[in-house]
């Protein structure tokens, strides 16, 4: 018997805001312990949250990308429980009311076809503070607590691995471009908990729900979801019934680990927040945040495409949103944007990679890779501009020209005559190399190319002398 | 409603991290005795479902958001001075296990 | 020293005349409070306020509060003074920040002398269940009679004349009952009209912060100097702030006022109700139309359950922060829930416990519907009668209590079938946010009694304004233990 997957997705997003979601300390993700808390967060008697307005223009945004119907009333609930982390006794969330709700994100499923993942809502609420773990004791650090979440909630229309991994993809740029978050899975800034349950084709009714925590990054989404599809088929198939659990990926292994089984589900006794007020958010301030959003990853995408990138280079431009802000500004001296987007993917990706570091941290100026791009396009070999590039990251305080000069790197000489004089010559020297060619050798093509190329000291274009070069020896 | 006896409330107050005595539980018995019989009367209101829950006195809907400047944090003394177990900077309490 | 049994305004103008300074005054009310016999306080705050009081030097005459000495209730938050709203769970707890309504005393110019008692956490109407038990009635030197709460030392503070006046909180009656057992003007005005922040909250939907005075003059004042909005409390009003001082205008001519007939009805003390009925005679006199008016049997009755379920929900969740690890006494334990549950088993007495049972109840999935939602379904359908009848009237009169305070012996906080809804009328006032004042009455049996006026939300400046004709009917302006008078309604 075959199974169809069940899965529903709830994603934290961590906001990048200033300050926290009800109080005015720093939201600067100090490493420094209990350096970024007020009163509220530590929630000391009397203190009172007050709604930050940059998480609720953040909340918009995302809610309107995801094609979602925004509330324009803002209200707040408490959840009731007790844990360690959670300093009030309480979490602030919009369990009645979230702000946005019935939105959906398109994906590409397995298939490559266009599939849209419905998602029930999005919400605001708080953080909990973060617990260290040691061999006999823990320690609680207030920073995180109080720190802006969105959460966003899909309905269980996602079938497999890829989908989710894709599905979340999505979220994440979004969550990204609208500089809403970090977006950054490995640290904790976007989260994802996945359920997952199986049921027979056909049948409505959905199996027992298994919840998986803490996958931290995209491919683990895909794993993880693969091993537990398959755990639970093997189980189903064999007669053994799902435990209603929770479990955590373990990357080493690959595998879903048990965390604890659940009982009964747990009640939040949630009421509304009596401490905030309903917020009314007038249609300007909404359509404001809507249209003061930066571009996201789509519109980029398809601009990028429209101006001749592949769909490859442009993805792999936008994974990161400080590579695509440093190709944009680069773009503003360059005149074509394939070719900037080229020695950003292998020049540039290169130079980073080989030293570990970010594109923030790159020597160059985008307008001096925009200008140094602009000599390809002028004639100069890539090879004469892969030159002056890595001159120039040694001398990032050069200019483009002073670091051409001071290499002393000429522009090829467009010249057909000029090559077929060489190329004639050439092999008037070297009739041994013709017989060479002629016999099979196929590299003796290479040196009598590399001959004219003496000759020429450099200025015609390696790729005219070998065009040439190619028709003449089969003349011989 | 949930059915209320002893061990009803036992648990709920073990839920909400504390116990009482005995006698208090009993007590808390009678109470509850008293309470939902008062609050069935007041389910026989007539008309009562039309009226929404109301959880502010008066209607008060404000249009103010705050502006998200971040402002000076306490000191990590002055977070932590109140707490009866501190080390190293944070509050140390016993290992959180699940 | 007699002048701090006076007014605010009286007081005022002797400092402004040069006949006594800030410091003088500070040390007298240190003396009264030091030797308090009522349990009125939970810290004097001796140090700090000689040291405030002795820099008071220049008389700043346009401020009637430079240099008054008060009382703050143990439930706001005071930086750096012990802050532990009668509760051990509270214990050794200095908070790091000031409640707003006590810095802006501070900018006033205010003496905080010290911190008083309360019924634990605010919750409850005794005064006898804090953690340095029973606060006694001033009145009653035999420490029979209780002052009532849950602003207990707030009230038998100013009723001692330790000081004119003092911060309280009002959540049912909290100040509006003590007041009235007391002799004193308490005054609660709309919700939002005062800043909460600070305020340890017992259910934030009914919390107000609230105070006592010896005068409806001194209440305008307090009110002015202690309304506004607050950008740390989103709930409070963005309306102007009035002249409420300026504007008083203590005139009955016209004014429609409704009395509560079953409230009436159901008060049996004979000597009660003579004084209440001769403040209705002398306020026609002067010109008041008085309707009686039935507000719905049923509807009175259900305050109190409606009451308990609504603030013990709220008050489960607010006190979930009570747990020992970031403030209040810590207890070692196996696990972290082990130290929260000894922080909170030995921190909470068991009449809280059992209101957070109560409450936590009411709000669990399958009993919210038949206990939290009902509740606040039949708060909007109280508040909306009341509002029905403020429409045409200028205010709601009844007696804020149906007798004199009432003997600690006999008394208590358990849950009772025996309801009297002339003891608890005045949680109508919190279930709207209305404006509500007690003022005192006339003596029975030796004790004050006291009567309340509601009005309509933010009308603040006419419901003071009513009040000053009737205090000025009664005579009673100024009572303290040290000042007593008979009012003119006996």
């Amino acid at each position: 018997m075959n199974f169809e997957a069940v899965i529903g997705l709830e994603i934290h997003v961590q906001m990048k805001t200033k300050s926290k979601m009800f109080s005015s300390s720093p939201n600067a993700f100090s490493k420094s312990p209990n350096t970024e808390v007020t009163v509220f967060d530590m929630a000391y008697p009397g203190t009172m949250p007050v709604v930050n307005k940059q998480a609720v223009i953040n909340a918009i945004r995302v809610a309107n990308a995801l094609h979602m119907e925004i509330d324009h009333t803002i209200c707040f609930d408490r959840k009731n429980y007790f844990y360690s982390d959670l300093p009030k006794g309480f979490q602030i969330t919009q369990q009645f009311r979230p702000i946005g709700k019935n939105g959906y994100l398109e994906i590409l499923d397995r298939d490559n076809k266009k599939k849209r993942i419905n998602i029930e809502r999005i919400h605001m609420e708080e953080d909990t503070c973060k617990q260290l773990h040691f061999a006999d004791y823990s320690l609680l650090d207030y920073n995180r607590a109080g720190t802006p979440l969105v959460e966003i909630v899909s309905r269980p229309e996602i079938r497999n691995g890829t989908e989710a991994m894709r599905y979340v993809e999505g979220i994440r740029n979004i969550v990204v471009y609208s500089l809403t978050s970090d977006g950054k899975m490995e640290e904790g800034s976007l989260r994802c908990d996945v359920n997952v349950s199986l049921r027979p084709y056909g049948v409505k009714e959905f199996g027992t729900k298994v919840e998986i925590k803490n996958i931290n990054s995209l491919k683990n989404i895909e794993q993880a979801l693969d091993y537990e599809i398959a755990r639970q088929s093997a189980m189903l198939l064999s007669g053994t019934p799902v435990q209603q659990e929770t479990r955590r990926f373990d990357e080493a292994s690959g595998k879903t680990i048990l965390m604890r089984v659940k009982t009964d589900a747990v009640d939040y006794k949630y009421f509304p927040e009596p401490n905030i007020t309903p917020i009314a958010l007038s249609d300007e301030f909404v359509q404001n945040a809507i249209d003061t959003c930066p571009e996201l990853y789509e519109s980029k995408k398809a601009r990028y495409v429209a101006s001749g990138l592949s769909d490859t280079d442009a993805d792999i431009i936008l994974s990161d949103i400080n590579m695509a802000s440093y190709f944009e500004s680069a773009l503003k001296s360059a005149k074509k944007e394939k070719t900037l987007a080229n020695y950003l993917i292998v020049e540039v990706n290169g130079y980073l990679n080989k030293r570990g570091i970010s594109i923030l941290d790159f020597p160059l100026e985008p307008e001096k890779l925009g200008e140094l791009t602009n000599l390809q396009e002028d004639g100069f070999t890539h090879k004469q501009c892969v030159d002056i590039l890595n001159y120039l990251l040694e001398e990032p305080t050069l200019s483009v020209e002073e670091a051409r000069k001071a290499k002393g790197i000429e522009k090829m000489v467009q010249d057909d005559n000029l090559v077929l004089s060489l190329v004639t010559e050439a092999l008037n020297e070297n009739p041994q190399s013709i017989a060479d060619f002629k016999g099979g050798n196929g590299r003796a093509i290479g040196f009598l190319i590399g001959q004219v190329m003496k000759k020429a000291k450099g200025k015609v274009n390696p790729a005219d002398v070998s065009r040439v070069m190619n028709e003449e020896i089969k003349k011989r | 409603m949930k059915e209320i006896n002893l061990d009803v409330l036992h648990d709920a107050a073990h839920r909400l991290l504390f116990d009482m005595s005995d006698e208090e539980y009993q007590t808390l018995l009678e109470e509850f005795g008293i309470l939902t019989k008062q609050m069935e009367l007041i389910g026989k209101i007539e008309g009562l479902e039309n009226y929404p829950p109301m959880t502010f006195p008066f209607p008060c809907e404000v249009d103010y958001l705050r502006e998200d400047v971040a402002t000076e944090p306490l000191s990590r003394e002055e977070a932590l001075s109140n707490a009866g177990s501190v080390l190293d900077g944070e509050i140390k309490i016993p290992k959180v296990v699940g | 020293m007699a002048i701090l049994d006076k007014t605010i305004l009286e007081i005022h103008e002797a400092l402004v005349k040069g006949e006594t300074t800030p410091l003088e005054l500070t040390k007298e009310a240190l003396r009264r409070a030091k030797e308090d016999t009522n349990n009125a306080f939970e810290f004097i705050n001796e140090e700090e306020a000689l040291k405030e009081a002795a820099a008071l030097t220049e008389v700043e005459v346009d401020n009637p509060l430079w240099g008054i000495p008060y009382i703050c209730k143990d439930n706001f938050s005071t930086k750096g003074i012990p802050s532990t709203a009668s509760s051990n769970v509270l214990n050794g707890y200095k908070p790091l920040f000031d409640a707003t309504v006590v810095e802006k005393l501070r900018e006033k110019h205010c003496i905080m002398i010290g911190k008083s008692t309360l019924d634990e956490l605010a919750m409850g109407g005794t005064g006898t269940t804090g953690h340095l038990g029973k606060t006694f009635n001033p009145y009653d030197p035999s420490h029979k009679r209780m002052m009532g709460g849950s602003s207990c030392g707030s009230a038998a503070g100013v009723a001692a004349g330790i000081a004119p006046f003092a911060l309280g909180s009002d959540t049912g009656d909290s100040v509006r009952k003590p007041a009235a057992f007391g002799g004193l003007v308490g005054f609660k005005p709309s919700w939002g009209r005062i800043s909460r922040y600070g305020l340890f909250p017992f259910a934030p939907s009914l919390d107000h912060v609230a105070y006592f005075t010896r005068s409806v003059e001194d209440a305008a004042i307090i009110l002015e100097a202690l309304s506004g909005r607050d950008l740390h409390d989103s709930t409070s009003s963005t309306r102007k702030v009035e002249e409420y001082y300026k504007d008083l205008n203590p005139s009955l001519k016209g004014k429609r006022i409704a009395v509560l007939k079953d409230i009436v009805n159901s008060i049996s003390n004979e000597k009660v109700m003579h004084v209440f009925n001769a403040s209705l005679e002398a306020m026609k006199k002067e010109g008041a139309i008085i309707d009686y008016v039935e507000f719905g049997q049923e509807a009175l009755e259900s305050i109190y359950a409606t009451y308990i379920v609504i603030s013990c929900a709220e008050a489960t969740s607010n006190d979930a922060n009570l747990d020992g690890i970031k403030f209040g006494p810590y207890y070692e334990g196996k696990t972290y829930q082990e130290v929260m549950y000894n922080a909170r088993t030995k921190g909470f007495s068991e009449l809280i416990k059992r209101r957070f049972v109560i409450g936590s109840f009411a709000l669990m999935r399958e009993n919210q519907d038949v206990l939290f939602l009902r509740a606040q379904r039949n708060r909007a359908k109280i508040v909306e009668r009341t509002n029905e009848i403020l429409k045409n009237h200028d205010a709601i009169y009844v007696p804020a209590a149906p007798n004199v305070a009432p003997l600690f012996e006999g008394s208590s906080d358990k849950l009772s079938d025996e309801y009297l809804i002339a003891d608890n009328h005045m949680a109508l006032g919190n279930f709207a946010g209305l404006p509500s004042i007690t003022v005192p009455l006339g003596f029975v049996d030796g004790m004050p009694i006291g009567a309340n006026l509601m009005n309509g939300a933010f009308k603040e400046g006419e419901i003071l304004s009513l009040s000053l004709a009737l205090e000025n009917l009664s005579g009673l302006k100024g009572l303290s233990i040290n000042e007593r008078k008979g009012g003119r309604f006996e």
